[in-house]
């Protein structure tokens, strides 16, 4: 009973508010999906800035040459002329101590694709390739296809047809 | 129906292979795919889709689908990198929300203005444009016809919908998003050199002592060529980096010397650069006085607003035929003129203090080091931007430190084809392919015989440019508006009192074409599902006039189609009665109950190329439709405007096999450095330098003031207002925010305020907040410590953000000169919502 | 200038005519009270960091840079002031730490570093100080509020768990050594160990 009358009066709300959204836009539904059905005219209240995820948990990349998002907060991490943070870390001479991932050997190439004994100039700033990630779900599903998905469909075919 | 058996075929060919191929391992015998048949991935090239640098990049399909994508080791311009938009391009074409199907607002099966959102076919698409388009005609006649389009447009969809406007509906009132970012840009070049785009090229990157960040955040806006930069600087100790802008920004974390200004003050320091230059005698004479002309320009020339608002009354000069008017005059009457802007004046009014000044200018002026100036919307977004860039040029031409490895001027572009599509292909309101203008009559003449058609075909006069076209829009005079491959509703300068009221008013149809349903869409009367990026065959030119080519790769989304496919298809619907008059069809009887699709495209170079020249394992959906390679013949069409015009280009099928090339090509041979002998073959032997642009061979060094910004902030409305880009996102977000990695790592627009701002309002980070402007309100969250520190009295908040819309409150006081609006300065006041 | 010191001697051997002596001790005990309690006020309003940014050097330079870090901003609203982490608590080395401040002044007072371009010239040198003077205390300033005793490794990330639980624990590392940096820019870091 409850439910129902919870139901109920969360329609008759929704047909408020398109009733409401209606008259502020002068009729036509709202397609703006990134703007979640608000009329241009109407601005819906902005949520509250969500919180850099701290997990410290890997999240499997798209491609393999996709670079790795930061799992973890960055905040006042100073990258300049002075110093790089995050090499103090994540550098070939630091990983041993800090545990954390190596950068990859990419970025030791210089633009004409020669090694280097230490990180090349033009990798210096991390925050041009990776970033972390806010606390948020997605504005709207993306339906990329991971590769492995494809190969394991192929895989699945082929086994049935045999 | 043969070419749908085909494409089909060909989508499906990797399957059918696959399947058909030997033995399959049991489904268990390893947790590892391994054979080759399987793994392997299908690479291509193709220019990144974002921003005016013009990476390449390698883009991995497999069964039909973008499956990777990472930067091209081959490409000279990023040499295997990608910054974080590129590295998830992969992502762009698959939001779930994609359009597969036009969309027309009806009630009760018809169309209503006021109605909702219905799915139609394209038939029906078309049907109702040729009604609303034929009506408009009739009515207003070719005035009430207008187009928006794009530097996201490739060449040959710019230069189909140039045709279709200017040739077919005989309207000039087609204008690019470009004039939003790159118009000041264009008028600097065509005031200074008479010829459009940089002389110099990224090599200068390389080779520069020097570099000047004049209103530009490369590290977050151009992050590839800020790698170059940076390797640059951190390689060569020598090398210096001065960072200029109205707010700290990631920029600064590679800065030897920053400075924070007050909005507007860069002309006041530009020209006391010229002052310390002349004062400390080092002005390259023997450059100077051979290469060199002085010009005194009209000053208080207004702000391009509507010509009844007060500040437009006031000013002496806004009428158009006077704000570009200038006297000759000569080195020391310059030098006079740029005399009063000594280092105290310039940090009075900009507040940076003198001594950074001094070094600013003393690396200009030390003749040993090579200086590369590089811009963007700081100078370009800008009331006074066409100015802007005249005075820069100035510096480097009392220097000669022009033309040669690393010196260099350098506008960067936003877009991936600002440069190639709405600057070269001109599809500017007043312009016509390479440079030429609709209103000299010698540059139509060239046109219409190009294009076949009677003379008197193009109108001369200039049409509506971008933010005329929204208030012509508002003021139902322009009645048939059809928007292509942009968000102006987004995009667009005082979308409240301008933009939403000119869509929305009743006399107007409006049509937006578009891969995503942006804030745009949702403004206009009909939706048309668009095919994006590797969905089409394409050209882009980047900002160092690289011209670079890509295949289709994938098939679009069953339903869209490319913005060239529907320019060209639409122009079947018109007899050329039904466009042109009498007078003009006496003219040239042959096309008397021909469609505009025969005068335009059929035109015997349009259709020049059999579709067998396309590779067999090409998609190219479109060529495919209209039964001939449509991309090589308007490219080739087109490229006959420029070659021996100093705009030459290489013979299309050549673009498919480089990394790009720089025009002009000559010989097979792409130009580096322009206007230097030796480098440029466009020079006159013996002439060392030739900047021929203008008829003397001389560039123009110009005397112009620092006058103040339309609007500041004053007692009421405190404080000033920055809009601008993050690196997660580009331009509009529509298709960056619809990748989750890129849409959780900078999800909303939020407004960066000094913390003792914050303080002082009693705010906080994270407070809801009302951004107040004459024009309008929007809400945001305040960020007292994010990437970008504005100074006190300023605050910035991006624009990316299509539920938080912050072009409600700016301004559209546009440059008089260039037509292009400052996005970068209004008046605002912060209140705790 | 010998002669000067003997008279003056003299003069304070000689007892005293006109005061009683129970006058001349409760009086030098309330007198010493008042210059103690007139000292140390003094001292303690030096140590208010609206005195340490009553001079442009440290409100635009250090404070600046401060006021966007978490000891400025956070969840809890603790903040940490300048003298919260730059003076010491225990008094001895309260006046040591003062009586090398008043070098400081010196440096306002005569231009030593005046200008932001002076500050970033000397900031390595003043990190060092810092960073020498938290290493030999194992950095008591921090230990102040950042109580080992009392941290729950279970509310922190994964890796700040990792390394406080190993090595802060063992007294191998202390806060400062990898916590540098944390409240203000960090100096040109060539040659610092762990960078």
């Amino acid at each position: 009973m409850r439910r129902s009358i919870n139901a109920l009066s969360k329609a008759l709300l929704t047909v408020a508010i398109v009733t409401t959204s209606f008259i502020a836009f002068s009729g036509g539904n709202e397609v703006a999906t990134l703007r979640d059905s608000t009329p241009i005219d109407v601005q819906k209240t902005p949520a509250p800035i969500p919180n850099v995820a701290n997990t410290d948990v890997k999240q499997k990349r798209n491609y393999p040459m996709q670079p790795p998002l930061i799992p973890h907060k960055v905040r006042n991490y100073q990258v300049d002329l002075k110093v790089n943070k995050c090499m103090s870390c994540h550098s070939r001479n630091r990983t041993e101590e800090s545990q954390a991932p190596m950068v990859s050997v990419t970025h030791y190439m210089n633009r004409d694709g020669n090694f280097l004994a230490e990180v090349s100039p033009r990798r210096y700033f991390c925050n041009q390739c990776h970033v972390p990630q806010r606390e948020t779900d997605e504005l709207v599903e993306n339906t990329f296809v991971d590769m492995n998905t494809l190969m394991k469909e192929k895989q699945a075919a082929k086994a049935e047809k045999h | 129906m043969k070419l749908n058996r085909r494409e089909f075929i060909k989508a499906n060919a990797v399957a059918v292979a696959a399947s058909a191929a030997g033995i399959a391992l049991p489904a268990s015998a390893s947790n590892l795919i391994t054979s080759s048949d399987m793994t392997k991935l299908k690479w291509d090239k193709a220019p990144c889709r974002f921003c005016g640098t013009g990476c390449s990049v390698n883009v991995g399909t497999m069964d039909g689908k973008v499956v990777a994508t990472h930067g091209d080791i081959k490409s000279p311009v990023n040499k295997g990198l990608n910054c974080i938009k590129g590295y998830f391009l992969s992502k762009i074409m698959y939001g779930k929300d994609r359009l597969q199907t036009p969309l027309l607002r009806m009630t009760d099966g018809k169309y209503d203005k006021n109605g909702d959102f219905t799915p139609i076919s394209w038939d029906q698409a078309f049907d109702v444009m040729e009604e609303k388009a034929k009506g408009t005609l009739k009515e207003k006649g070719p005035d009430g016809i207008g187009m928006f389009g794009s530097g996201q447009w490739t060449v040959q969809e710019g230069y189909a919908a140039v045709k279709l406007m200017k040739a077919g509906f005989r309207s000039n009132h087609i204008d690019p998003n470009a004039r939003h970012c790159m118009a000041s840009a264009v008028g600097g070049f065509m005031r200074t050199f008479g010829i459009d785009e940089p002389m110099g090229c990224y090599d200068d990157l390389e080779a520069a002592d020097a570099f000047v960040l004049w209103g530009s955040n490369m590290a977050e806006m151009h992050p590839i060529l800020w790698t170059r930069i940076t390797d640059r600087r951190l390689s060569a100790p020598h090398v210096k980096v001065a960072v200029l802008s109205t707010y700290e920004h990631r920029s600064f974390d590679l800065a030897d010397n920053g400075m924070i200004f007050t909005p507007q003050t860069d002309l006041a320091i530009l020209n006391f650069i010229a002052n310390y230059i002349i004062k400390t005698g080092r002005v390259n004479k023997d450059f100077v006085s051979k290469h060199t002309n002085f010009r005194l320009g009209n000053t208080d020339i207004g702000y391009g607003l509507r010509p009844e608002h007060p500040l437009e009354k006031k000013a002496k000069n806004s009428d158009a035929s006077k704000a570009g008017g200038s006297v000759e005059i000569d080195f020391d009457e310059y030098a006079k003129f740029v005399s009063t802007y000594t280092a105290e004046y310039a940090s009075e009014l900009s507040s940076v203090p003198v001594d950074k000044l001094n070094k600013l200018a003393e690396m200009y002026a030390d003749p040993k080091v090579k200086v590369t100036s590089l811009w963007t919307m700081g100078f370009n977004q800008h009331t006074r931007g066409v100015w802007a860039n005249n005075l820069v040029y100035n510096i480097h031409l009392l220097t000669g430190k022009i033309s040669t490895p690393g010196n260099s001027p350098f506008s960067l572009t936003g877009q991936p084809s600002a440069c190639g599509t709405a600057r070269e292909v001109g599809t500017f309101s007043h312009r016509l392919p390479a440079d030429m203008v609709v209103k000299n009559p010698k540059h139509r003449a060239i046109a219409e015989k190009i294009w076949k058609l009677p003379e008197g075909t193009i109108p001369a006069k200039p049409g509506y440019h971008a933010v005329l076209q929204n208030r012509k829009l508002k003021d139902g005079e322009l009645n048939f508006y059809w928007v292509q491959c942009n968000n102006n509703m987004q995009a667009a300068a005082n979308i409240n009192e301008e933009a939403l009221p000119g869509y929305r008013n009743p006399k107007n149809f409006i049509v937006v074409s578009d891969p995503y349903p942006t804030v745009t869409a949702q403004a206009a009367d009909l939706i048309l599902p668009t095919a994006m990026w590797v969905e089409k065959e394409g050209v882009y030119g980047n900002a160092e006039r690289r011209t670079q080519s890509w295949y289709q790769q994938v098939q679009a989304p069953q339903g869209a189609k490319s913005d060239m496919w529907q320019v060209v298809e639409f122009s079947k619907r018109f007899k050329m009665e039904d466009v042109w008059t009498e007078e003009l069809l006496a003219k040239k009887p042959e096309y008397r109950g021909k469609s505009m699709y025969n005068v335009l495209y059929e035109n015997g170079n349009v259709n020049e190329f059999p579709l067998s020249e396309i590779p067999d394992d090409r998609l190219n959906q479109e060529s495919r439709d209209f039964g001939f390679y449509i991309q090589k013949g308007l490219f080739e069409e087109y490229a006959s405007f420029g070659r021996g015009h100093a705009h030459d280009l290489a013979p299309y099928d050549r673009y498919h096999k480089e990394r790009g090339l720089r025009w002009p090509v000559v010989d097979g041979k792409e130009t580096k450095w322009r206007f230097k002998e030796g480098s440029d073959p466009y020079v006159k032997p013996g002439s060392d330098y030739d900047f021929y642009g203008k008829p003397d061979g001389k560039a123009v060094i110009f005397a112009l003031p620092y006058e103040p910004a339309a609007e500041f902030p004053d007692a009421e409305y405190d404080l000033w207002l920055s809009t601008g880009r993050v690196i997660e996102h580009w331009h509009t977000g529509s298709m960056t925010q619809r990748v989750p990695e890129l849409y959780k790592a900078m999800p909303d627009a939020l407004v960066y305020m000094n913390p003792d701002d914050a303080k002082k309002r009693g705010l906080r980070r994270g407070d809801l907040v009302k951004l107040i402007s004459r024009r309008g309100e929007v809400e945001s969250r305040v960020e007292t410590r994010g990437r970008n520190k504005p100074p006190r009295g300023l605050v910035f908040m991006p624009f990316f953000d299509a539920s938080r819309l912050v072009n409600k409150l700016t301004l559209d006081a546009t440059d008089p000169l260039s037509k292009e609006t400052d996005y970068k300065k209004c008046a605002i006041k912060i209140e705790k919502a | 200038m010998k002669n000067l010191v003997l008279k003056l001697w003299h003069t304070l051997r000689k007892p005293s005519v006109h005061f009683s002596l129970g006058f001349l001790v409760v009086g030098g005990f309330i007198a010493g009270i008042i210059f103690w309690g007139g000292f140390n006020t003094a001292l303690e309003l030096s140590n208010t960091e609206e005195f340490c940014i009553s001079c442009h050097e440290m409100e635009n330079n250090p404070y600046e840079e401060l006021k966007t870090t978490i000891h400025f901003t956070n969840r809890s609203g603790v903040r940490a002031t300048c003298p919260d982490c730059h003076v010491p608590h225990k008094w001895t080395d309260k006046i040591a730490r003062k009586m090398q401040a008043s070098k400081e002044v010196w440096g306002k007072i005569f231009g030593t570093i005046n200008t932001p371009e002076k500050f970033e010239a000397k900031r390595r040198h003043l990190a060092e100080n810092e960073w020498t003077r938290l290493k030999a205390n194992d950095s008591l300033e921090c230990r102040n509020c950042h109580n080992f005793d009392y941290m729950d490794f279970t509310a922190q990330s994964t890796r700040a768990e990792e390394q406080h639980s190993t090595s802060l624990a063992s007294g191998e590392k202390t806060c400062i050594d990898c916590h540098k940096g944390i409240a203000h820019e960090l100096p040109d870091m060539t040659g610092v160990e762990g960078w």
